[in-house]
């Protein structure tokens, strides 16, 4: 049906009226609900209702990336937290490392420092600063020398026996000569039979003991000390274990010791400052 | 298919107010995402479509606000008929047509709100000259962007309004 172009234009306008009336009512309405403290209307709760949709899902992408955010800052966080650890257990680890070997360190000087007590001669502690037991000349250098009083033929040990003899002396400095040594000879004696011989060095790690009447008794396990009569060890630090003891070929025994110290790893060692036997003592025949 | 990207306007403005109310708290005092949908329905001419499409955007905005239900109805339904009529008879178009359109959208629709909260609820907006300055000015910053993107990915559809000579 045709509608008169004079008709058209008043039916938007009146229906803009009537929609401005009936929101004008709706206003009013809700404003009075507000007052009696019905915050919502029933036409309200179902616009409400059909739209809410869109910000449980605005709201749910929006936790959810929120969440995904700041679970990847924790990520973050937690590796560089992670690294941060990582870094603190190798530096804990390491100073950990330094604590036990004070500590062992600790343990064997305070062995040392026992050791030398047993001694009633005056004792000095020194450390190895250079090790050369590879040639047939075995020694060692320690960090005292003659300005800390110690003299040529001082006594050398540790906590597990005989190390050797100082040789040489310098002002901070002095040599040792180890009991492996081929040119070394310590009197000796075994514990258990008391037989008297002398420790020479093989310079190869071990030492013989010769001068031992094939007729002695000894056996491999003896240990041999010190004997004291050479004038320069004390009497009693231990040198060794027989490790092989045969009939040899003419009247003494082939005897094998196994120094008690393993000179491969000589660290802090005891100068025995001994009583030295004057030479014309020593050289005088009656 | 108006109604269809009125639809789907619809609910990116909902989505762009629930963001905005989760994100920025007050930030809809300075930007109004759903006057920008009832201009640009409204630019098509069409009285009666904007009318309807104002009712609904108001609707929609005042049952996710806090203020009087209806009030957002009310302003934005003047809006759209203004806005519509003067299509329907200067068929305005053009991205400064529907800036300027929009511009005058946003003043009238925040005085018709002044003047209801007045005389229904006896409260004087705040600042409400700085408000309505600032609104303008993000509300038409964001509606010309809209309108660009617009243009640049729909056709623009034949003007449905009724003309009257």
């Amino acid at each position: 049906m045709a509608v008169s172009a004079e008709v058209i234009p008043r039916r938007p306008t009146l229906l803009f009226i009537v929609v401005l009336s009936l929101l004008f009512i709706l206003m009013s309405l809700s404003s009075k609900t507000r007052i009696l403290g019905e915050t919502r209307t029933l036409f309200e709760r179902t616009v409400m209702t059909i739209f809410s949709p869109v910000p449980k899902a605005v709201n749910w992408v929006g936790g959810t990336t929120s969440d995904m955010f700041h679970g990847y800052l924790d990520m973050r966080r937690s590796v560089n937290e992670n690294l941060d650890l990582h870094r603190k257990v190798a530096a804990l680890t390491t100073e950990n490392l330094k604590l036990r070997q004070s500590a062992t360190e600790m343990r064997r000087l305070r062995g040392l420092l026992g050791y030398s007590e047993q001694f009633n001669l005056q004792t000095s502690m020194a450390q190895a600063i250079m090790l050369d037991t590879s040639g047939r000349f075995k020694s060692i250098i320690i960090d005292r020398g003659s300005s800390d009083g110690i003299e040529v033929n001082d006594a050398v040990v540790n906590a597990n026996g005989l190390i050797g003899r100082v040789v040489l002396t310098t002002k901070d400095m002095a040599k040792i000569q180890l009991i492996t040594d081929s040119n070394a000879a310590v009197g000796a004696l075994v514990e258990r039979t008391r037989r008297q011989g002398v420790i020479r060095g093989d310079g190869a790690g071990a030492a013989e003991m010769n001068d031992v009447p094939s007729l002695a008794d000894i056996v491999p396990g003896d240990r041999v000390l010190t004997a004291g009569i050479d004038g320069i060890y004390p009497k009693g630090i231990p040198i060794g274990v027989v490790v092989k003891a045969d009939k040899g070929s003419n009247l003494f025994k082939d005897i094998i010791v196994k120094p008690s110290v393993d000179v491969g790893s000589i660290e802090e060692v005891i100068i025995i400052h001994t009583r030295k036997i004057p030479d014309n003592v020593v050289r005088y025949t009656p | 298919m108006r109604w269809l990207r009125y639809a789907i306007g619809l609910l990116i403005a909902l989505t762009l107010h629930s963001l905005l109310d989760s994100f920025f708290p007050n930030a809809l005092a300075f930007f109004n995402p759903y006057v920008i949908l009832v201009v640009y329905y409204a630019m098509g001419g069409n009285i009666f479509g904007a009318i309807i499409a104002g009712v609904i955007a108001g609707l929609v905005q005042d049952a996710f606000s806090s203020s009087m239900f209806g009030l957002h109805a009310f302003s934005l339904t003047v809006c759209a008929y203004i806005v519509a009529y003067i299509n329907s008879r200067l068929s305005l178009r053009g991205t400064f047509a529907f800036g300027a359109c929009l511009a005058g959208a946003v003043v009238v629709n925040e005085l018709v709100i002044y003047i209801l909260v007045n005389i229904l609820l006896r409260q004087r907006i705040e600042m409400f000259e700085q408000g309505l300055l600032v609104k303008t000015i993000f509300t038409l910053m964001f509606g010309m962007f809209v309108y660009q993107l617009l243009a640049l990915f729909l056709r623009e559809e034949t003007v449905e309004a009724t003309r009257f000579s």
